[in-house]
């Protein structure tokens, strides 16, 4: 097929789930369990048609297509572009792919619900994923904003689905308020971009920006980066984040921490490396900062939380700080490596909140001071949890390695001493959190036995083997990964000049990038070896002590009331715009 | 009554419990007039920054007005941006209010059978009894419920079954008013006016070469439902509006403008190219596809919106406990 | 002097920022968000105006123009009445999902003060 041919099929996997959720709710009259169906077919599709653009586009090339044929003209751009390179590609792919895996757990875990609450739920599940890909391909300022605001209605939905828990509704009021300021944000932010350069198309922004950036557009930058902040659950963006999660499904769970958030970090590299460029703001430096605080901030609160969920939803905002990290190392290792643990973070955050769903819905449990030996009445579920540990933990063979190392060298090529020290130390705290999770809730005997039995069902199990094969195929296979997958997307951010001509003409080569990755480094084996023996002693230590005063502190900050919430964000949006346009 | 901190009791709060709500504290005043001043300052420098009413219109903007009659046949290149040029931006803002419809479907369903055992439904109740406060319904609570109870129809022993119309009110009866209905001058009124606002929604869309499209459109005849709902009860519109039916078009409107929008695909090559006639300016076909997607567009935000808004009304109390207000309260039937 | 709309846009944004800030009351707040997506059309809408100009309508032009002259004369700036269409359908849906929420918050929690609505802290 033609280059041109394959890139008008470009909307196709936005367009296939659409039909899907527009079907749902029809479907679901017919029979309950046909839109969940419907839904993993359209997935797959979707995931097919990117396939099929793969090869070309992971050779390290940007395709583009102007909806309606309205190709730029002297450069001015009105219509919208649809631009795959390989960094929107992947996480395109990624979203497709785990978003099927997730619909076929909810066949069978969620399967019992009602006909029509099964048919919104599958309508707004599809709706968002289609969201995050077309979020993905767009190659256009408002309409990236349009697909936001589709995911972000959807979360609304999803967020509080399950209308028995008092929680669902607090967490569902908490992410409107946040979204919302959120999308203000970045509706202003896009109007100022365009009163200024009177452009909406990336490339022809960044032509605009390449040379000199006046305080409107520093301003802007700063709006957007804390709306699309909000949505990956940066610090101080974060307040909805582990609410929500507390109460929500679990493939829901996996949706927000894997894939929504994925939309934010996308929308913030996009912007940050390929419409503005680093050279002439602090804004690598900004998101330095606001990384290493998520990064600290998330694990220290994981560590003293006594809800499952919870706690897992800190770690996500860890890990999204440690991908911000590694994307303001701004180097070829740190970036590959950021975007390696994006997908990773997909695949084994998934893994931990389909255990974590698994466990509230199977015993209605859910703070892990009620659980305890829960390995011998679900195996399945506890091997699934501890190899979504493992993965976290950055040991060998499984693929948090390979991304944290790529991290790491990025931070050391940058010479980045103090961020990588707290990087490590982040993912220390990490890893005794989520020990401490496992012992709690698996391991631990408890006193009175469970009075039910665990039944395996076949989608639940297709879910866990899928999402753990990945995690290890991900792992073992790391540098293959690296130089096919990660360099070149690596690449499409490093050379925006080159990503901006691809968008304008069509068509354009990326210049190939050569990562040296060593797999079996003896200073990283070190790191991961001492870094699994500090944390099982501090988690050992945290089970004895009583709570010490800088999480009691954390804690006091973290107040529960939604108008607080909104004050850190605004307070978060101001410090980004001050340092912006001051800088 | 204003306080620093965040904490007070609960017998100070505002809301449907108590009966001193002017009296409402504010929560650290002082935090938000900073940040709202330090965002002043900051939206404000940029406000001064950007270009003003002499600045010439961007090169995309004229290029928008040149091929609005070319290429399109429209008078109105607002119709033929939203609808036309950039019409995948409105395909995303489609499924957008869908995704808002559906989520306020949702959050306002009621309980439904399902198959198997749901651990979150333990959680929740745990959850209930936890955050559920322990004081009894006062007044103001209390004359909220059975205001509901009257409008949805479930009347307790203790309601007072208000009129048809405040027609057979005696004059000088006190507030609140208990009516379903209106005055005959409201329903009158209405009469008259309801065929010409059906009217005036229609001719939005249909002259797509003048100012309106389906977004306009379809709030006005959405404004058409809810002057019947408001002028006529309750009880008169839910004869009217089926939720299954609405549903079941709006779903066939998003579906058409997936159908309008791939047909571009398959016949022209290109997602939303258009692929109909250009018909003559400033006559109802002109415009291709962008008045197929308008039309379109009108379906589905007007039965949209009305569906949220008969979901709205209709929420019952399915999934919260009642005991307090009464012994046999358990929602009104819908 | 459009800035001067510009400038009350900002200040409207944040009277309504001020509100979601400060009230505890839910509806209030939801207002007070209201009051912020009005004050983006305000902004959008001041945004497209040029001095001196007329609508871009190329329906029954003004005398003394035809449609061909506006296409090239002083008109008003239709790319961001897009977005002000745009801003309007995402502010009408949202309000619609965010009074649903408040609804069942007031059922479960039997209050509207969102400083009670707590229940997860920390």
């Amino acid at each position: 097929m033609s280059q041109a041919a394959l890139a008008s099929l470009l909307p196709l996997p936005v367009a296939i789930p659409l039909c899907g959720a527009a079907a749902a709710p029809l479907l679901a009259r017919l029979s309950r369990k046909l839109p969940v169906i419907v839904s993993v077919a359209a997935l797959a599709g979707s995931a097919a048609v990117l396939l099929l653009e793969a090869p070309s586009v992971l050779r390290g090339r940007v395709i583009a297509h102007y909806m309606g044929h309205w190709t730029p003209v002297h450069g001015q751009v009105l219509g919208i572009a649809f631009a795959a390179d390989p960094f929107g590609l992947l996480l395109a792919l990624a979203a497709a792919v785990i978003g099927a895996i997730l619909m076929l757990y909810t066949l069978s875990e969620l399967g019992g619900l009602g006909p029509r609450e099964l048919g919104g739920y599958a309508c707004l599940f599809q709706l968002l994923i289609a969201a995050v890909i077309g979020a993905a391909l767009t190659a256009d300022l408002f309409n990236l904003f349009v697909w936001f605001e589709v995911a972000a209605l959807s979360s609304f939905g999803l967020a509080g689905f399950f209308l028995e828990r008092p929680l669902a509704l607090e967490a569902a009021f908490k992410i409107l308020v946040l979204t919302t300021l959120a999308s203000f944000a970045v509706f202003i932010g896009a109007g100022l971009l365009y009163a200024e350069t009177g452009a909406l198309n990336f490339a022809q922004l960044h032509g605009s920006l390449a040379g000199h950036i006046t305080t409107p557009d520093a301003i802007a930058l700063g709006l957007l980066v804390a709306g699309f902040g909000t949505k990956a659950g940066l610090v101080p963006f974060h307040g909805w984040l582990p609410d929500v999660h507390t109460a929500a499904p679990g493939p829901v769970n996996a949706l927000f921490s894997g894939i929504m958030d994925s939309l934010g970090v996308l929308a913030i590299a996009r912007i940050v490396f390929q419409v503005y460029g680093t050279a002439h703001t602090p804004v690598l430096g900004l998101l330095m900062t606001l990384g290493l605080i998520s990064a600290l901030l998330g694990a220290i609160m994981a560590l003293a939380q006594d809800d499952l969920k919870r706690l897992l939803a800190y770690d996500t905002i860890s890990q999204v700080g440690i991908i911000v990290v590694g994307l303001a190392a701004g180097n070829a290792a740190g970036i590959a490596g950021a975007i390696y643990h994006l997908v990773n973070h997909a695949l084994f955050k998934s893994l931990l909140f389909l255990a974590a769903g698994t466990i509230v819905h199977r015993t209605g449990l859910t703070k892990l001071s009620q659980m305890g030996g829960l390995a011998r009445h679900m195996p399945v579920v506890a091997a699934a949890f501890m190899l979504g540990v493992a993965s976290i933990a950055g040991v060998p063979p499984f693929n948090g390695y390979v991304s944290l190392s790529l991290i790491h060298q990025g931070l050391q090529d940058g010479h980045e001493t103090v961020p990588y020290v707290l990087t490590l130390v982040a993912q220390v705290i990490t890893l005794a959190a989520l020990g401490r999770a496992a012992w709690l809730a698996f391991f631990r005997r408890r006193a009175e036995d469970y009075k039910w039995r665990d039944t395996l069902r076949p989608g639940m199990l297709a879910g866990f083997a899928s999402l753990g094969a990945c995690c290890v195929a991900f792992g073992v296979a790391g540098p293959v990964v690296l130089r096919r997958l990660m360099a070149p997307a690596a690449s499409s951010l490093l050379h925006p000049g080159q990503y901006a001509a691809g968008v304008l003409s069509g068509s354009a080569k990326l210049a190939a990038l050569r990562i040296p990755f060593d797999y079996f480094s003896p200073a990283e084996l070190v790191s991961v070896a001492v870094s699994v023996a500090v944390a099982a002693i501090l988690a050992w230590g945290y089970l004895r002590i009583r709570e010490p005063l800088v999480i009691r502190a954390l804690r006091a900050i973290h107040t529960g009331s939604a108008n607080d919430y909104a004050a850190y964000a605004i307070a978060g949006t101001l410090a980004a715009i001050a340092v912006l346009s001051l800088g | 009554m204003k306080q620093q901190n965040g904490t007070m009791s609960r017998a100070e709060s505002p809301g449907v419990r108590d009966e001193a709500a002017e009296h409402e504290p504010e929560h650290r005043r002082w935090l938000g007039a900073v940040l709202a001043a330090g965002m002043a300052a900051a939206l404000g420098t940029a406000m001064i920054g950007i270009p003003r009413e002499h600045a010439a219109l961007p090169a995309v903007a004229r290029y928008a007005l040149d091929v609005s009659l070319p290429r399109w046949g429209l008078t109105e290149p607002v119709n033929e941006i939203v609808y036309g040029t950039r019409g995948f931006d409105t395909f995303g803002e489609t499924f957008l209010l869908l995704a808002a419809v559906i989520s306020v479907v949702l959050i306002t369903r009621s309980r439904e059978a399902r198959r198997g055992y749901f651990g979150e439904a333990q959680a929740g109740q745990r959850e209930q009894a936890q955050c559920d406060p322990p004081e009894p319904a006062g007044a103001t609570e209390r004359a909220a419920r059975s205001a509901e109870r009257r409008e949805q129809g479930g009347l307790a022993p203790g309601d007072a079954r208000g009129p048809a119309t405040p027609d057979a009110t005696p004059l000088g009866t006190p507030a609140p008013e208990t009516a379903d209905a209106m005055t005959v001058v409201v329903r009158t009124a209405i009469r008259i006016a309801l065929p010409v606002l059906a009217v005036a929604g229609l001719y939005l869309v249909a002259w797509g070469y003048s100012p309106g499209g389906g977004f306009p459109g379809g709030a006005v005849l959405l404004g058409v439902v809810l002057l019947v709902y408001a002028g006529f009860g309750r009880r008169r519109i839910s004869t009217i509006i089926r939720p299954g039916l609405l549903e079941a078009i709006e779903l066939g409107g998003a579906g058409a403008i997936i159908v309008t929008e791939l047909l571009g695909l398959l016949l022209r090559g290109s997602f939303s190219a258009n692929w109909l006639p250009i018909a003559a300016p400033q006559t109802i076909l002109s415009g291709g596809i962008a008045q197929l997607f308008s039309a379109s567009e009108l379906i589905e935000v007007s039965t949209g919106l009305a569906i949220a808004v008969f979901a709205l009304i209709g929420m019952g109390h399915d999934w919260s406990p009642d005991e307090r207000s009464g012994p046999d309260d358990q929602g009104g039937p819908r | 002097m459009i800035v001067v709309n510009y400038l009350a846009a900002v200040a409207l944004l944040c009277i309504g920022l001020y509100a979601v800030l400060t009230r505890r009351n839910m509806i209030k707040m939801v207002m007070g968000l209201s009051l912020m997506e009005a004050s983006t059309y305000l902004f959008m809408i001041s945004l497209a105006y040029r001095s001196g100009s007329t609508a871009p309508v190329l329906l029954s032009p003004p005398p003394g123009q035809s449609a061909g002259s506006l296409v090239h004369g002083n008109v008003a700036d239709p790319v961001l009445q897009n977005f002000c269409l745009t801003a309007v359908v995402i502010g009408v849906a949202v309000t619609a999902v965010f009074l649903s929420v408040v609804v069942r918050i007031a059922q479960h929690y039997r209050t509207l003060d969102a400083g009670q609505v707590r229940e997860m802290r920390g």
